[in-house]
């Protein structure tokens, strides 16, 4: 049987010379099939542990195996299409000409070529030089020379980088369109609408340390309730005495309740008959952006 | 290797600057061979006499390689700066070294195509002068007879020789700096002034003591090479030392290009 772990990394760490620790032990798994998302403030150690994953960084120290081999190994970037961070091409040449340079490197017919452009809907524009394309433009073919190898590991860094709304928006689609199926996508970014919107799973590094590894549900954690009432002080006291002090807080003007929703209308009843104003009751889920600062030690709009 | 030599191979051929380059190296030959003929036709308009007999085409070997150096090994470090370094500064490097053949594998590709390159070159510069001397021959008269094959041949094989160790000497200068302007700007500051003062300087010391030292130079080898196809060469340095040294140039400077290519972070 095939092993269902496509990257595998154990103590993953970077220290360049300056003495700047890029990643520090970094352990990752990314399972076949998935959408993986990397996400992790600017500066981070995203961009550099992708990096080390295809090959053009060494690591200072620790192990990983991508596709089956170690990093930079021909068996395994044969399997693997990336676009690290910018995408690099040849201004001088168009971009269906970028694509034949990049087909005739990894050995792959020239039809396949047309196949990818069709699939980042370039191909109207792929006569163009690279020079004069559009940040999105050049995006797209980023990702098209990514897929020119059919790769069953996908590696884009920042994707949406520098793209408006509404490329942002057409990449995400076409994100989701080509990790749909059996091909693996391991994504990193800052966009942390984009990541809950696209993948499965997800890993946070903060600081070139990963500090949660876990599903996208997992990591947002149990639904909960939240409450708006007058007065506040005899709502949280009363709401405290029903269920227990570990499962009330209080935050913005509001009473947060980890419990199920199905519990709303003993809540609001409770608090009636207690002669409490409701102005608020629902069921509440965590944003991915408070998990995301709560685990990177950020302040949320700072 | 022949997959990277055909991806290395279809990007050169459309360089703006390899094509720019190759014209240029065609167009100075054509220029040196309108004023000499002037030259020659109008007396008193040099301060040399000029003989027309110099540009008919048996001696059309020694005027292109007129044009090997300093002016086309100059142009061979812009080019070999300009090859290395900006796949550097375009991001190329990451998307080639992601495609699966090894990083020396890429290099070797690169190097090859790029000797390759020397080669066209050199050809154009003696298919220019072959055609440059037969139209001055043809419009005074004379009568047309070509050098000795083995006479072209080996002329072209010392262009291509000090083309190659130039380019040599800007690709390495383009993988060392990672980036082309400040490759290429070193390396006509080299060829151009540092070469020539610090020769100077070690052959005027302690009487010509270390003379030996300042024979090892490139440059030194380069002038050296093309002297010994004079009717009356005036050697300092054998042929075979020149041919030898530039040829060590070559291996030396790719090897170590490879071993910063091979070793190096891409970031």
């Amino acid at each position: 049987m095939e092993n269902t772990t496509i990257v595998e990394t154990h103590s993953l760490t970077k220290k360049y010379g300056s003495g700047v620790l890029a990643v520090d032990s970094v352990d990752m798994s990314v399972r076949r099939g998935e959408v993986y998302g990397f996400l992790g403030p600017n500066g981070a150690g995203k961009t550099t542990t992708l990096r080390m994953l295809v090959g053009l960084i060494r690591p200072t120290s620790g192990t990983a195996t991508v596709a089956g081999h170690a990093p930079g190994d021909p068996r395994s970037l044969a399997r693997i299409g990336s676009l690290i961070e910018s995408p690099g091409f040849y201004p001088y040449l168009s971009g269906r000409e970028n694509l034949m340079v990049v087909a005739d490197m990894a050995n792959v017919a020239h039809k396949r070529v047309d196949e990818v452009l069709d699939i980042v809907e370039l191909a109207s524009r792929a006569g163009r030089k690279f020079g004069t394309y559009s940040t999105g433009m050049k995006q797209r073919l980023g990702v098209a020379a990514a897929l020119l190898k059919d790769p069953d590991l996908l590696i884009l860094d920042e994707p949406t980088n520098g793209l408006d709304p509404q490329g942002m928006a057409e990449m995400r689609r076409l994100i989701k369109e080509i990790g749909h199926g059996d091909r693996t996508v391991l994504l990193s970014s800052h966009l942390l609408g984009e990541v809950e919107q696209i993948c499965d799973r997800v890993s946070v590094i903060s600081n070139g340390r990963l500090v949660r590894q876990s599903t996208v549900q997992d990591l947002l954690g149990e639904e909960g309730v939240l409450v708006r009432a007058q007065p506040m002080a005899a709502a949280q006291e009363l709401l405290t005495r029903m269920f227990g002090p570990e499962v009330v807080s209080s935050r913005d003007g509001a009473l947060y309740l980890k419990t199920q929703p199905d519990r709303s209308v003993e809540i609001n009843r409770t608090l009636m008959n207690a002669g409490v104003g409701v102005s608020e009751l629902r069921p509440y889920e965590r944003s991915l952006e408070e998990v995301f600062f709560q685990l990177t030690g950020e302040k949320q709009g700072s | 290797m022949i997959a990277t030599i055909k991806s290395e191979l279809r990007k050169t051929i459309r360089r703006p600057a390899l094509q720019v380059g190759s014209g240029l190296v065609g167009g100075v030959v054509v220029l040196v061979y309108s004023v000499l003929w002037y030259q020659a036709t109008h007396p008193g308009s040099a301060d040399r006499p000029v003989s027309i007999a110099m540009l008919y085409p048996d001696n059309f070997v020694n005027n292109v390689l007129g044009a090997g150096y300093p002016l086309g090994a100059a142009l061979m470090i812009v080019l070999g700066a300009l090859i290395a370094g900006s796949e550097y500064s375009w991001g190329t490097m990451k998307t080639l070294f992601t495609q699966g053949p090894s990083r020396l594998t890429v290099w070797a590709g690169r190097t090859i195509v790029f000797a390759a390159w020397a080669a066209f070159m050199t050809l154009i510069l003696f298919a220019v002068g072959a055609v440059s001397s037969l139209v001055v021959a043809s419009f005074e008269g004379h009568a047309v007879s070509w050098p000795a094959i083995i006479d072209i041949a080996k002329g072209a094989g010392a262009i291509w020789l000090i083309f190659a160790a130039n380019g040599a000497l800007g690709l390495a200068l383009g993988t060392l700096v990672r980036q082309s302007a400040a490759a290429l700007g070193v390396g006509i500051v080299y060829l151009l002034g540092v070469e020539i003062i610090v020769v100077r300087f070690v052959d005027g010391l302690n009487n010509g003591a270390y003379k030996w030292f300042g024979d090892l130079f490139m440059g030194q080898n380069s002038i050296a090479l093309l002297q010994s196809f004079s009717p009356h060469p005036s050697l300092t340095i054998g042929t075979e030392q020149s041919v030898g040294v530039l040829l060590a140039y070559v291996v030396g400077l790719l090897v170590v290009a490879a071993g910063l290519q091979w070793r190096r972070d891409v970031t």
